[in-house]
């Protein structure tokens, strides 16, 4: 793949990603729309990325980092509309999953979950995505699932 | 997904504009030669490529002049496209959308100012551009400055021949120069307009 070297490749190559990932953390259209442009903004307005050829990983903690600032403390309201938009059946992760990561998970466990898990990053990937040790990102999907899990029963 | 997207790119688009994030805009256009991937600046049209992607080349030339703020953007290449389908529909004979050639060099500039010249229906040498560019023994230099012309079909660089009238090259590839010489002057020959002692 050739290097991103200007704001239109990022946004053609990554955008849906991020659009889709957004709507998967923040579990509403509109706050996805929002998500989606502050992340984008924010990486043309910080170009060029920290390091070259990990723009995928810059744009994940970008958004990430947009979606905590955002973290509301009303309760989150979650339209099933809305994320099915996000056509997260993948890997075995359902449609209530996810609507219960969304309810459930702290926005850190819930950006792993979903980056792992529906986004399909690699464990590096996450980690560079979340800036933390690949085996803190290994624990925060792990722990993620279990509360999903224990969640649903 | 695709429909909500297209709405968030509107708006994001817009407001890069608003912020001044955004120095170039580019669409990819419809031809009869294939799709054209067409970029405008501050000071005018900066580039018509073949094909629905810009070469790394091309980009990167684009970049060191106006920086990494190169963004689609229809509204912006919409007189261009206009123009391109009233020349390819035999309604427009010439351009009026500016041209920006400042990211080529003195002599590229020189080249494809001599170039544009060139009359609809007419034809020239590489030979005889050098010479109208201010240096005859240059055709070669002028073959390649044509061969990478940014903004071919406005800066006409298909009208311009090897110096025995055969068609010599083109960026587009031959096909592509053969049919805009159609479209303008009605028939070529096969081989261009080699002279019978040339043969």
């Amino acid at each position: 793949m050739t290097e991103i070297t200007t704001f239109g490749e990022l946004l053609e190559r990554h955008e849906r990603e991020i659009f889709a990932y957004a709507l998967r953390l923040v579990g509403d259209r509109d706050d996805a729309d929002d998500v989606y442009q502050e992340t984008f903004l924010a990486a043309f307005r910080g170009w060029p990325p920290p390091r070259r050829g990990q723009e995928r990983a810059w744009l994940y903690r970008i958004a990430t980092n947009k979606v905590i600032d955002r973290a509301r403390k009303a309760k989150r309201l979650v339209r099933m509309g809305d994320l099915r938009l996000a056509a997260p059946e993948r890997d075995g992760v359902s449609m209530a999953d996810l609507t219960t990561a969304v309810k459930v998970l702290p926005e850190g466990q819930r950006a792993a979950f979903v980056l792992r898990k529906l986004q399909g990053l690699e464990y590096a990937e996450v980690a560079r995505a979340l800036d933390c040790s690949e085996e803190a990102a290994r624990s925060r999907v792990a722990e993620a699932m279990k509360k999903v899990k224990e969640a649903m029963k | 997904m695709i429909e909500v997207m297209s709405d968030s790119r509107e708006r994001l688009l817009a407001r890069a504009r608003r912020e001044g994030l955004e120095a170039v805009g580019y669409r990819v256009i419809d031809s009869p030669l294939g799709p054209l991937w067409v970029a405008v600046g501050p000071k005018g049209v900066l580039a018509i490529h073949y094909g629905s992607e810009p070469s790394h080349r091309e980009l990167a030339r684009i970049v060191r002049t106006y920086g990494p703020g190169v963004l689609p953007d229809p509204r912006r290449a919409d007189p261009v496209a206009r123009e391109l389908d009233q020349y390819f529909e035999g309604k427009r004979r010439s351009f009026d959308v500016p041209v920006d050639l400042s990211t080529l060099t003195p002599f590229q500039q020189r080249i494809l100012g001599a170039t544009a010249r060139v009359p609809y229906g007419g034809v020239a040498t590489y030979a005889t551009v050098a010479a109208e560019a201010g240096n005859r023994n240059a055709s070669r230099a002028a073959g390649a400055a044509l061969g990478s012309n940014p903004v071919p079909i406005v800066v006409p660089c298909h009208r311009v021949l090897a110096s025995d009238g055969s068609l010599g090259g083109y960026g587009g590839g031959l096909a592509a120069k053969r049919r805009l010489l159609q479209l303008e002057r009605g028939t070529v020959p096969p081989g261009g307009w080699v002279r019978a002692d040339q043969r």
